[in-house]
């Protein structure tokens, strides 16, 4: 057989057209972008609403709830929702055992697990990009003793880590902030190393390494934007898994410590009257789940607009 | 009507893709008949629709595709009303089917005698020493040296020929009456091309399967089947013998893949390809599916779109130059311009 | 593979000692365990006296070393609650979480992969909107606010299971549903995008034009293939397990080591905590090993 000229490049096409709707959307601003995309999604949709009235919650919850923290109505101890039978009308949710108003609670709640949830983040995220980026960026030694932290912090659960410092440093906020945030850095550290190997060895970087440039500049010019979307989508998921171990320790008694209120604690002092007074665990526990709801469906929504690679995973 | 020898009769077949962005008629209105035994090349650019052809035959179009309309008549039994169910009883037993790449084509976690005897024990009533003995024969018949050997092996330790060898092994196991082979050969290299195709050749011969060979290369297909047919934008445009078709290629299209097809004959002809790339179904053309890219376009072919006309010894043609009321009226309205040079 | 299990065990000699040296320089970190250890009415002779015997008095790198010596043979001292050695206590405990453990996966596995098959074979109908819509759930719920909310109606209003304890079969039933509905949700996950990039194989498609049954095509020639991956995953959700049982046993009372570590690091009985810790992280290591090797046996493409 004769060596062939085919008439047409043999690359199938796309398998579905692109959508005239998609090209629309590339020509406008970004933020006009992302709203559209937002809006295509329905859990997209949630996931931001949610979050958003979260924060609300979480910034005035001074302003917002009808009581005190930790204000006593010793008429009313243990009182159900004001909606179920034999409630009363000025305590929503019911009271706990020392009268104290359980909306009011978990809106205090609000703030504390925001707080731990993004700080922690911060803690992690600022540690981890970090150590990435220097021993992706400079390797050698440097590389090698970060990537074995890494492994050792990887393949044994992080709450063995965080039980460890819990149990000899004093329990409260601060103390868990540190503690989630030292041992989550590892996460980031893998990811943003790895994005710096293959960023590094572009052609626009190699060029700015030739001509001088300084080290700083480079990573702050050309390898910091290019992780930035794999950065934000990891932090987002990471605030939701954090309040779900900040609300775990909490309720074992290593966690935020009273005067301070959290969800988690609330959930330990119900604990005790779930054979009499169901509300007292149950609604803790709901705010829980929906704030972590929202922010998952938020940072699933984020990967899918930021990274293309993931779509529909 | 119908003729002692046909095998398939596929007629006004339409497949289309429901997708999120709109209707993709991918196979629009395909109609052709292959006998038994017989020898036939279905030709076209990639995107024209023969893989969906083909899938459509049997019975494997994935969601969201789905056959609307046509008939597909194998045999007496109208596939194409076919239940999943039903046509398991056909698929790897009457059609066998082939695919373009060797390499994936493949489970990699199961053994080639694995996966060949499961299509014997499927079909046939036999006891499993049976179809290993079966199985090894057939592997040794597509010219795969230690057959017996090669059985128990996985497939990532043999090469793409090789790997292409043991599915034409696997599809030809229960004899079946007709092979489709969707560009069974593109995806290896040259050498490995001409062997698999003469390989396909003498055991469908020898077996008197018929076989639908699927190609975007007319050059393949000369000195192997006996019938081509022509895909454009899901649709037929030309189908004949492949001696006429060689020597007086009607379509305009067709014309275009023989000139980007070397011959030997004429080597000091320049190599011409043809303009452009095939439609998507999203942006299909008005009237003729092929007016843009054609030399020939006439007013006429912007507007109107031309059926599928059978000529003189059965070839049929899809082109307004062979139509001699349109033509007439091209020639009074603006001389000579637009005719068609033969 | 000879080679390949040497390798991979190497590589975890340098992951137990960095676990052990941060584990270490924590404590260490922390100061005196002496003065837990003694009646408060102790002596400064008997202090210096205990501290002389711990090797308190000896330079760090030196105190690592004894404490390496020491874990490599189990020894992690005296736990100072139960005048006993820590090591002995913590293994009391192990049969205890073992058991939930095991129950709480086998209930993930049975649940999440016919669910994830199930949901991708029908892919955007109501069942896999409603299969997908509760993983998320399942990962987005507390587990042991779960755990709460079944003992409340389970337990507590309809008594159908015990509220804690550990004893019969019916005890284990709702820490082991609580404890497997986290990784139930990401298996069930992973499961089902697995099954879809499998699904859309040329080698399944090939399995189609044999006409062989549609069982075949989803179990033999799909799953086995997304049991691959799956069995990693199964292998790296021990952490998740890890984290899920040591709340889980709380909430139910079961007396495992996730218990025992609570309890000693409320009360700082650090012999203890260090020996719980050291056993866990060499299970879950070891778990993780198996998996590897797991990996590796299912799929004929990798090469020793
Ligand atoms: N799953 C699918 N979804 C949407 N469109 C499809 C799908 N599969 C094929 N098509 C469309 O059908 C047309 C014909 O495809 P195909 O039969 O594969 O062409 P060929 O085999 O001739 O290269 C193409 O335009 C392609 O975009
Ligand atoms: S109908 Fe007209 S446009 Fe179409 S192929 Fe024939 S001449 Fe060309
Ligand atoms: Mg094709």
């Amino acid at each position: 057989m004769s060596q062939q000229v085919t008439p047409e490049p043999i690359p199938e096409p796309p398998v579905e057209p692109t959508p005239e709707s998609k090209r629309r959307l590339k020509k406008s601003s970004p933020i006009t972008r992302w709203a559209k995309l937002l809006l295509k999604s329905k859990t997209g949709t949630v996931g931001l609403f949610i979050v958003l009235v979260v924060f609300i919650v979480g910034i005035f919850a001074d302003q917002l709830a009808p009581f005190g923290v930790n204000e006593q109505n010793y008429a009313n101890m243990l009182a159900p929702p004001s909606w179920a039978e034999g409630g009363t009308s000025e305590h929503f949710l019911g009271t706990d055992n020392l009268g104290r108003d359980i909306l009011s609670r978990i809106i205090y709640g609000t703030t504390i697990s925001l707080l731990v949830g993004i700080f922690s983040v911060v803690v992690a995220g600022v540690l981890g990009m970090a150590a990435g980026l220097f021993s992706g960026y400079y390797g050698g030694w440097l590389d090698t003793i970060t990537m074995r932290l890494v492994d050792a912090f990887l393949s044994i659960p992080n709450i063995l880590f965080i039980l460890v410092i819990l149990s000899v440093l004093n329990p409260g906020i601060l103390t868990l902030i540190f503690a989630i945030g030292v041992t989550n850095w590892v996460i980031y550290a893998r990811l943003i190393r790895g994005e710096v190997l293959s960023v590094k060895e572009r052609e626009y970087v190699k060029a700015a390494k030739s001509i001088g440039t300084k080290n700083m500049t480079i990573i702050r010019r050309h390898i910091l934007p290019n992780v930035f979307s794999t950065f934000i989508v990891i932090s987002t998921l990471s605030v939701a898994t954090t309040i779900i171990l900040e609300a775990s320790l909490s309720f074992l008694g290593m966690g935020v410590q009273p005067p301070d209120v959290s969800w988690g604690y609330m959930l330990a002092d119900g604990r005790d009257y779930l054979a009499t007074n169901w509300w007292l665990a149950t609604f803790p526990g709901l705010a829980i789940t929906i704030t972590v709801l929202g922010i998952i469906f938020l940072g699933d929504w984020l990967r899918d607009v930021l990274d293309p690679r993931s779509q529909g995973r | 009507m119908k003729d002692e020898n046909q095998l398939l009769n596929v007629s006004n077949l339409q497949t289309h893709f429901f997708t999120e962005n709109g209707t993709v008629p991918s196979v629009d209105g395909v109609s052709f008949q292959v006998n038994k035994g017989e020898l036939v090349a279905i030709v076209g650019e990639s995107g024209s629709g023969k893989s969906v052809t083909s899938l459509s035959i049997m019975g494997l179009v994935e969601d969201p595709g789905k056959i609307v309309g046509g008939d597909i008549m194998f045999e007496d039994k109208n596939l194409a009303t076919y239940t999943n169910k039903q046509m398991r009883k056909i698929r790897g037993n009457d059609i066998a089917m082939i695919f373009q790449e060797p390499l994936t084509s493949l489970n990699p976690v199961f053994t080639i005698g694995n996966q060949l005897r499961e299509a014997i024990l499927q079909h046939q009533n036999v006891d499993k020493a049976t179809a290993k003995k079966m199985s090894i024969d057939m592997l040794t018949q597509v010219g795969i040296p230690r057959a017996d050997k090669v059985y128990n092996s996985f497939p990532h330790s043999l090469s793409g020929g090789m790997r292409q060898r043991v599915m034409i092994a696997m599809s030809l196991s229960c004899n079946p009456k007709l092979l489709i082979a969707d560009e069974p050969t593109t995806a290896l290299d040259v050498t490995i091309q001409a062997q698999i195709l003469e390989l396909m050749k003498d055991l469908v011969k020898k077996m008197d399967t018929a076989i639908i060979l699927i190609t975007h290369d007319l050059g393949v297909v000369a000195e192997l089947v006996d019938r081509v047919i022509v895909m454009y934008a899901g649709q037929v445009v030309e189908q004949s013998d492949v001696f006429t078709l060689f020597k007086d290629p009607k379509h305009p299209y067709t014309k275009g893949l023989l000139d980007s097809t070397p011959k030997i004959q004429d080597l000091n002809e320049e190599l011409i390809s043809i303009k452009g790339t095939v439609p998507t179904p999203a942006n299909m053309p008005e009237g003729c599916r092929f007016h843009p890219r054609c030399p020939h376009a006439m007013d006429h072919c912007i507007s109107h779109e031309p059926q599928l006309e059978t000529m003189e010894n059965g070839r049929e043609v899809r082109c307004w130059l062979f139509d001699e009321e349109v033509m007439e009226h091209e020639r009074q309205k603006s001389g000579n311009e637009g005719t068609p040079q033969k | 593979m000879k080679r390949f299990l040497i390798q991979r065990l190497l590589q975890l000699i340098p992951v137990l000692i960095i676990m052990t040296f941060i584990v270490f320089s924590l404590v260490y970190v922390a100061g005196d365990p002496v003065a837990l250890m003694l009646p408060e009415e102790a002596s400064p002779e008997d202090v210096a006296r205990v501290q002389e015997s711990l090797g308190l008095n000896e330079p760090f790198y030196v105190q690592y070393g004894i404490f390496l010596t020491n874990a490599v043979q189990g020894d992690f001292g005296q736990s100072y609650r139960y005048n006993q050695d820590a090591m002995s206590i913590v293994l009391e405990r192990v049969p205890a979480t073992m058991e939930l453990a095991i129950a709480s996966m086998i209930f993930a596995t049975i649940i999440a992969i016919p669910m994830g098959i199930w949901s991708a074979t029908r892919r955007n109908t109501f069942i896999d909107l409603f299969i997908t819509g509760s993983s998320v759930l399942g990962k987005a719920m507390p587990n042991f606010w779960l755990g709460i909310m079944f003992i409340l109606i389970l337990a507590v209003n309809t008594q159908i299971f015990p509220v804690s304890g550990r004893g019969t079969f019916m005890h284990v039933v709702l820490p082991a549903i609580t404890l497997g509905t986290a990784v139930a949700a990401e298996m069930t996950r992973l499961t089902r995008s697995n099954m879809i990039e499998i699904l859309q194989q040329d080698y399944v498609r090939t399995a189609k034009a044999k006409g062989v049954s549609n069982g075949i095509v989803t179990y033999k020639h799909s799953f086995r293939n997304a049991l691959i991956p799956v069995v990693t995953i199964m292998a790296l959700q021990t952490s998740t397990l890890v984290g899920g049982a040591i709340v889980t046993e709380q909430v139910f009372a079961w007396p495992g080591i996730g218990q025992l570590l609570v309890q000693a690091v409320n009360a700082r009985d650090m012999a203890i905590v260090q020996a719980a810790v050291f056993l866990i992280a060499l299970l879950v290591i070891f778990i993780n090993f198996i998996a590897d090797v797991l990996y590796r046996l299912l799929d004929p493409r990798i090469k020793y």
